[in-house]
């Protein structure tokens, strides 16, 4: 396998308490699906590849761009959807003008996409955050319950995208306890106790 | 590269607060109704005073300044969005000193609001109001690279409200005397006084924020 990304012997210690544990993991391109129930880590397992929390132990090697949805749509209060995903792509050295488009192809409309998005609902703010895998194009997608607040035909919308990015050799990561519909189209998936 | 980052950060950040002016609207309505106060407190005679007015102008800054901080990062915490600038390569180095430029910013329309209504407020008489001017910009300077390094240390801390002014406060007292003893030099005539102290007011500016630039990106993690 080519590997994208690695953590190995990872140690997340979290307070007094260690979430993950001497774990060694390689993701490669395709779709690994991360399970395991509530409080077992899936968040923090996501969060520690995407360098959001530090490593008491081990290696992290991430060498490719990555894109991190956590289970909140990580948009500013006070801008608009398009303001906040402009000011993220130009961040990140993309294309501003893939965000129009990218926010229409997940249903938000133009008038919705200039609203604050404190003023959108949940289920728009989520789809609104979706639109940045078609903005941003990272080779490492993490995807943290990226399911919640969708309707069915966003569920569905998202699940044939997650297999679409994965078609064009992007490393998917997604962390979920639903949707088995998404097993059988994994390259791995892995069990967290 | 890290330069145009700083600047989007700032930007975006400006976007954000005149979208929802929280932050500004309670720092000018904090910085106003505290100037009025202490001059009633203290008295008119006393409060016309140039060590006195200047000294309340500045803690009334200082106070200020920390409710627009924090606000602008409980903006960021509500919808995780600094986890979306955070996961971006050079995201965390480039949020201290964006975020220390928009709100210096900020503090500066607070603090040329609240200059106005002590002037008027107080009936103020500035024998050198140039002088006053760079000892006030040199102020403004001086209290964002403090105030942001401590709001982030306290970021993951469930009393952060309580515990920034706390922490803060004690590290501006420097900044606060430099500014009330360069705004009544100011006030009274003393040219080079005033710009003695606004210089140093420049250099704690400078000194804290390298300190900030060093310590933000691994705090963040």
């Amino acid at each position: 396998m080519n590997t994208t990304a690695s953590l190995r012997g990872a140690t997340v210690v979290l307070g007094d308490r260690a979430i993950i544990r001497d774990l060694d993991l390689d993701l490669g391109p395709g779709i690994t699906v991360i399970r395991g129930p509530n409080a077992s880590g899936k968040t923090t397992l996501l969060r520690a590849i995407a360098g959001l929390v530090p490593l008491a132990r081990g290696e992290r090697s991430v060498p490719v761009p990555t894109l991190f949805l956590g289970q909140r749509a990580q948009l500013l209060r006070g801008l608009s959807a398009r303001d906040n995903l402009r000011f993220l792509a130009a961040f990140r050295g993309a294309p501003a003008d893939r965000v129009g488009p990218a926010l229409a192809a997940w249903g938000i409309t133009a008038r919705d996409a200039t609203r604050p998005v404190e003023t959108l609902s949940a289920g728009q703010r989520r789809r609104a955050a979706l639109a940045r895998l078609d903005v941003e194009r990272c080779d490492l997608v993490l995807l943290d319950e990226p399911f919640g607040e969708l309707d069915d035909e966003a569920s569905t919308a998202l699940a044939r995208r997650i297999r679409g990015l994965a078609g064009e050799r992007r490393t998917i990561v997604v962390a979920t306890h639903g949707h088995p519909e998404l097993d059988p189209s994994a390259n791995r998936v892995v069990r967290l106790a | 590269m890290t330069l145009r980052r700083i600047g989007l950060i700032a930007r975006r950040e400006a976007r954000a607060e005149r979208g929802q002016p929280d932050g500004l609207v309670s720092a000018i309505t904090f910085v106003a109704v505290l100037i009025l106060v202490e001059s009633l407190t203290v008295g008119p005679l006393a409060a016309g005073q140039p060590a006195v007015a200047a000294a309340l102008f500045w803690i009334a800054m200082a106070f200020a300044a920390i409710l627009a901080t924090s606000r602008s990062f409980e903006r960021e915490l509500e919808d995780d969005a600094l986890d979306a600038l955070l996961a971006i390569p050079g995201g965390r180095d480039a949020v201290y000193a964006g975020k220390v430029l928009a709100l210096t910013a900020l503090i500066a329309l607070v603090a040329l609001v609240g200059g106005a209504l002590s002037l008027v407020l107080l009936s103020l008489d500035v024998a050198l109001p140039g002088h006053l001017a760079i000892v006030s910009i040199a102020g403004v300077l001086a209290l964002p690279p403090v105030i942001v390094l401590f709001v982030v240390l306290s970021l993951r801390l469930r009393s952060r409200g309580a515990l920034v002014p706390i922490l803060a406060l004690p590290v501006l007292v420097p900044q606060l005397v430099a500014a009330t003893n360069g705004a009544a030099a100011a006030a009274s005539g003393d040219a080079a006084g005033a710009l003695g102290w606004a210089g140093l007011l420049v250099a704690f500016a400078l000194v804290y924020s390298v300190l900030g630039l060093t310590i933000v990106p691994a705090a963040l993690e």
